[in-house]
Protein backbone atom coordinates (compact mmCIF):
# COMPACT_ATOMS: atom_id res chain seq x y z
CA UNK A 1 0.00 0.00 0.00
CA UNK A 2 1.62 3.59 -1.44
CA UNK A 3 2.50 5.73 1.91
CA UNK A 4 -0.67 9.01 1.80
CA UNK A 5 0.63 11.50 0.01
CA UNK A 6 2.10 14.37 2.20
CA UNK A 7 -0.09 17.16 3.68
CA UNK A 8 0.02 20.50 1.38
CA UNK A 9 0.26 22.28 4.67
CA UNK A 10 3.58 20.30 5.57
CA UNK A 11 5.76 22.98 3.24
CA UNK A 12 8.58 25.20 4.11
CA UNK A 13 5.80 28.30 4.30
CA UNK A 14 4.10 26.40 7.39
CA UNK A 15 7.76 25.65 8.93
CA UNK A 16 8.35 29.56 8.08
CA UNK A 17 5.23 30.18 9.57
CA UNK A 18 5.64 28.49 12.69
CA UNK A 19 9.00 30.59 13.51
CA UNK A 20 6.93 32.89 14.13
CA UNK A 21 4.35 31.57 16.51
CA UNK A 22 5.91 33.00 20.08
CA UNK A 23 5.49 36.11 18.57
CA UNK A 24 1.82 35.41 17.53
CA UNK A 25 1.09 33.81 20.71
CA UNK A 26 2.03 36.71 22.77
CA UNK A 27 0.11 39.01 20.83
CA UNK A 28 -2.84 36.78 21.14
CA UNK A 29 -2.23 36.51 25.14
CA UNK A 30 -2.02 40.24 25.84
CA UNK A 31 -4.81 40.93 23.32
CA UNK A 32 -7.21 38.51 24.85
CA UNK A 33 -5.92 38.41 27.87
CA UNK A 34 -6.86 34.63 28.62
CA UNK A 35 -4.38 31.70 27.35
CA UNK A 36 -7.26 29.63 25.95
CA UNK A 37 -8.99 32.44 24.08
CA UNK A 38 -5.21 33.15 22.44
CA UNK A 39 -4.68 29.91 21.60
CA UNK A 40 -7.73 29.60 19.56
CA UNK A 41 -6.91 32.77 18.06
CA UNK A 42 -3.55 31.81 17.15
CA UNK A 43 -4.65 28.29 15.78
CA UNK A 44 -7.64 30.02 13.74
CA UNK A 45 -5.18 32.53 12.13
CA UNK A 46 -2.57 29.92 10.96
CA UNK A 47 -5.56 28.08 9.57
CA UNK A 48 -6.38 30.94 7.89
CA UNK A 49 -2.73 32.25 6.68
CA UNK A 50 -2.28 28.21 5.03
CA UNK A 51 -5.78 29.05 2.96
CA UNK A 52 -4.44 32.51 1.86
CA UNK A 53 -0.81 31.73 1.39
CA UNK A 54 -0.83 32.80 -2.12
CA UNK A 55 -1.53 36.24 -1.14
CA UNK A 56 1.89 36.43 0.94
CA UNK A 57 4.81 37.52 -1.08
CA UNK A 58 7.90 35.47 -0.87
CA UNK A 59 10.81 38.08 0.99
CA UNK A 60 8.04 40.36 2.55
CA UNK A 61 7.92 40.59 6.32
CA UNK A 62 6.24 37.33 6.97
CA UNK A 63 5.83 37.88 10.92
CA UNK A 64 4.30 40.93 10.33
CA UNK A 65 1.58 39.38 8.00
CA UNK A 66 0.87 36.58 10.34
CA UNK A 67 0.41 39.29 13.35
CA UNK A 68 -1.90 41.17 10.93
CA UNK A 69 -4.08 38.12 10.11
CA UNK A 70 -4.11 37.23 13.61
CA UNK A 71 -5.30 40.81 14.97
CA UNK A 72 -7.63 41.08 12.22
CA UNK A 73 -9.30 38.11 13.74
CA UNK A 74 -9.47 39.64 17.15
CA UNK A 75 -10.96 42.47 15.91
CA UNK A 76 -13.55 40.28 14.32
CA UNK A 77 -14.34 38.56 16.99
CA UNK A 78 -13.74 41.53 19.75
CA UNK A 79 -15.52 44.29 17.41
CA UNK A 80 -18.04 44.78 20.07
CA UNK A 81 -15.32 45.73 22.84
CA UNK A 82 -14.64 48.51 20.15
CA UNK A 83 -16.40 51.16 22.44
CA UNK A 84 -13.10 50.76 25.28
CA UNK A 85 -11.68 52.86 22.60
CA UNK A 86 -13.00 55.84 21.92
CA UNK A 87 -10.73 57.22 24.05
CA UNK A 88 -7.12 57.94 25.96
CA UNK A 89 -6.53 61.26 26.49
CA UNK A 90 -8.28 61.14 29.81
CA UNK A 91 -4.46 61.97 31.51
CA UNK A 92 -3.13 64.77 29.73
CA UNK A 93 0.63 64.79 29.38
CA UNK A 94 2.02 62.35 31.81
CA UNK A 95 5.61 61.54 32.40
CA UNK A 96 6.62 59.08 34.80
CA UNK A 97 10.13 60.05 34.83
CA UNK A 98 8.88 64.15 35.19
CA UNK A 99 6.63 63.06 38.14
CA UNK A 100 9.21 61.41 40.06
CA UNK A 101 12.00 64.05 39.19
CA UNK A 102 9.51 66.49 40.73
CA UNK A 103 8.84 64.22 43.91
CA UNK A 104 12.43 63.57 44.62
CA UNK A 105 12.44 60.42 43.98
CA UNK A 106 16.27 59.45 42.89
CA UNK A 107 17.34 58.16 40.67
CA UNK A 108 14.36 57.80 39.43
CA UNK A 109 15.13 54.68 37.53
CA UNK A 110 15.38 52.52 40.97
CA UNK A 111 11.40 52.60 41.62
CA UNK A 112 11.62 50.87 38.14
CA UNK A 113 13.64 48.11 39.47
CA UNK A 114 10.82 47.78 41.99
CA UNK A 115 7.75 47.04 39.95
CA UNK A 116 6.76 43.54 39.72
CA UNK A 117 5.96 42.20 36.18
CA UNK A 118 2.64 41.42 36.47
CA UNK A 119 1.97 45.21 37.13
CA UNK A 120 3.86 45.95 34.47
CA UNK A 121 1.62 42.80 32.50
CA UNK A 122 -1.29 44.32 34.06
CA UNK A 123 -0.86 47.69 32.89
CA UNK A 124 -0.33 46.77 29.44
CA UNK A 125 -3.11 45.13 29.42
CA UNK A 126 -5.47 47.79 30.66
CA UNK A 127 -4.65 49.95 27.66
CA UNK A 128 -7.38 50.05 25.27
CA UNK A 129 -6.67 47.18 22.36
CA UNK A 130 -6.00 49.91 20.05
CA UNK A 131 -3.56 50.88 22.01
CA UNK A 132 -2.28 47.89 23.23
CA UNK A 133 -1.82 46.45 19.90
CA UNK A 134 1.09 49.15 19.14
CA UNK A 135 2.82 48.44 22.17
CA UNK A 136 2.82 44.87 21.13
CA UNK A 137 4.33 45.41 18.31
CA UNK A 138 6.83 48.29 18.48
CA UNK A 139 8.17 47.47 22.89
CA UNK A 140 7.85 43.85 23.09
CA UNK A 141 8.11 42.66 19.20
CA UNK A 142 10.58 45.45 18.30
CA UNK A 143 8.89 46.19 15.20
CA UNK A 144 9.57 49.44 13.54
CA UNK A 145 7.07 52.21 13.06
CA UNK A 146 6.73 51.48 9.34
CA UNK A 147 6.45 47.79 9.81
CA UNK A 148 3.65 48.32 12.72
CA UNK A 149 1.70 51.02 10.67
CA UNK A 150 1.80 47.72 7.84
CA UNK A 151 0.61 45.03 10.03
CA UNK A 152 -2.23 47.57 11.46
CA UNK A 153 -2.94 49.19 8.18
CA UNK A 154 -2.50 52.59 9.36
CA UNK A 155 -0.02 56.15 8.79
CA UNK A 156 3.06 56.16 10.71
CA UNK A 157 2.04 59.06 12.14
CA UNK A 158 -1.02 56.82 13.58
CA UNK A 159 1.41 54.46 15.17
CA UNK A 160 3.35 57.22 16.62
CA UNK A 161 0.58 59.18 18.40
CA UNK A 162 -1.17 55.63 19.54
CA UNK A 163 2.12 54.90 21.19
CA UNK A 164 2.86 57.96 22.92
CA UNK A 165 -0.64 57.79 24.20
CA UNK A 166 -0.27 54.64 25.24
CA UNK A 167 3.37 54.91 26.83
CA UNK A 168 1.46 58.05 28.72
CA UNK A 169 -1.49 55.54 29.84
CA UNK A 170 1.40 52.60 30.50
CA UNK A 171 3.39 55.01 32.66
CA UNK A 172 0.26 56.41 34.62
CA UNK A 173 -0.70 52.55 35.44
CA UNK A 174 2.76 52.37 37.04
CA UNK A 175 3.37 55.32 39.13
CA UNK A 176 -0.40 54.81 40.91
CA UNK A 177 0.32 50.94 41.23
CA UNK A 178 4.39 52.63 42.95
CA UNK A 179 1.70 55.24 45.01
CA UNK A 180 -0.23 52.30 46.10
CA UNK A 181 2.53 49.78 47.10
CA UNK A 182 4.48 52.40 48.70
CA UNK A 183 7.76 51.99 46.52
CA UNK A 184 7.06 55.74 46.09
CA UNK A 185 4.66 58.74 48.27
CA UNK A 186 2.83 60.71 46.53
CA UNK A 187 2.82 64.67 46.78
CA UNK A 188 6.48 66.07 47.95
CA UNK A 189 7.57 62.57 48.62
CA UNK A 190 10.45 60.84 49.12
CA UNK A 191 11.23 57.21 47.56
CA UNK A 192 10.95 54.48 50.36
CA UNK A 193 12.73 51.35 50.80
CA UNK A 194 10.40 48.23 50.35
CA UNK A 195 11.24 45.48 53.19
CA UNK B 1 20.13 71.63 19.85
CA UNK B 2 17.37 72.76 22.95
CA UNK B 3 16.63 70.15 25.90
CA UNK B 4 12.74 71.03 24.45
CA UNK B 5 14.05 69.51 20.95
CA UNK B 6 15.80 66.56 22.24
CA UNK B 7 12.28 65.75 24.70
CA UNK B 8 10.44 65.36 21.54
CA UNK B 9 12.84 63.42 19.64
CA UNK B 10 13.56 60.97 22.54
CA UNK B 11 10.55 58.51 21.73
CA UNK B 12 12.25 58.12 18.42
CA UNK B 13 15.29 58.00 19.53
CA UNK B 14 14.48 55.20 21.87
CA UNK B 15 13.13 53.15 19.01
CA UNK B 16 15.86 53.98 16.70
CA UNK B 17 13.69 55.62 14.85
CA UNK B 18 15.56 59.24 13.72
CA UNK B 19 17.35 59.34 10.83
CA UNK B 20 21.23 59.37 11.27
CA UNK B 21 21.72 62.96 11.18
CA UNK B 22 18.87 63.82 13.85
CA UNK B 23 20.10 60.50 15.60
CA UNK B 24 23.57 62.23 16.27
CA UNK B 25 22.01 65.24 16.92
CA UNK B 26 20.87 64.35 19.56
CA UNK B 27 23.69 61.70 20.66
CA UNK B 28 25.29 64.54 21.02
CA UNK B 29 23.43 66.64 23.09
CA UNK B 30 22.83 63.94 25.24
CA UNK B 31 26.36 63.23 25.84
CA UNK B 32 26.37 67.07 27.15
CA UNK B 33 23.64 67.28 29.27
CA UNK B 34 23.16 64.96 32.59
CA UNK B 35 19.50 65.68 32.63
CA UNK B 36 18.23 64.37 29.27
CA UNK B 37 20.63 61.66 30.03
CA UNK B 38 18.95 60.75 32.83
CA UNK B 39 15.75 61.01 30.78
CA UNK B 40 16.86 58.94 27.70
CA UNK B 41 17.99 56.23 30.40
CA UNK B 42 15.03 55.86 31.96
CA UNK B 43 12.45 55.93 28.70
CA UNK B 44 14.87 53.20 27.79
CA UNK B 45 14.38 51.51 30.80
CA UNK B 46 10.94 51.36 30.78
CA UNK B 47 10.84 50.29 26.94
CA UNK B 48 13.35 46.85 28.40
CA UNK B 49 10.77 46.56 31.16
CA UNK B 50 7.50 46.51 29.05
CA UNK B 51 9.29 44.03 26.91
CA UNK B 52 11.11 41.72 29.36
CA UNK B 53 7.58 41.52 31.45
CA UNK B 54 5.64 40.69 28.38
CA UNK B 55 8.01 38.26 26.77
CA UNK B 56 6.08 34.61 27.02
CA UNK B 57 6.86 31.14 25.26
CA UNK B 58 4.33 28.95 23.74
CA UNK B 59 3.33 26.52 25.66
CA UNK B 60 5.03 23.36 23.88
CA UNK B 61 1.62 21.05 24.32
CA UNK B 62 0.03 24.19 22.31
CA UNK B 63 3.09 24.68 19.76
CA UNK B 64 3.12 20.28 19.47
CA UNK B 65 -0.82 20.50 18.71
CA UNK B 66 -0.51 22.99 16.16
CA UNK B 67 2.46 21.67 14.09
CA UNK B 68 0.66 18.35 14.13
CA UNK B 69 -2.49 20.45 12.59
CA UNK B 70 0.03 21.86 9.82
CA UNK B 71 0.95 19.15 8.67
Amino acid sequence: MAEPAEPAAATPFAEEALTHLDTLYRGALRLTRDPDQAQDLVQEAYLRALRYQHSYQPGTNMKAWLFAIMRNLFWDRFKGSRKEDVSLDDTGDFLLYEKLKDEGAKPESDVLDKIAVSEVVDAVEQLPPLHREVVLLVDVEGFSYKDAADTLGVPIGTVMSRLHRARQQLQKSLYDYAVESGIVRANGMRQVSQS
Amino acid sequence: MKCSDCESKLDRYVDRELNNTEALQVQLHLEGCPDCMDHYDFESKVKRLVKHSCECDTPPAFREKLRQLLS
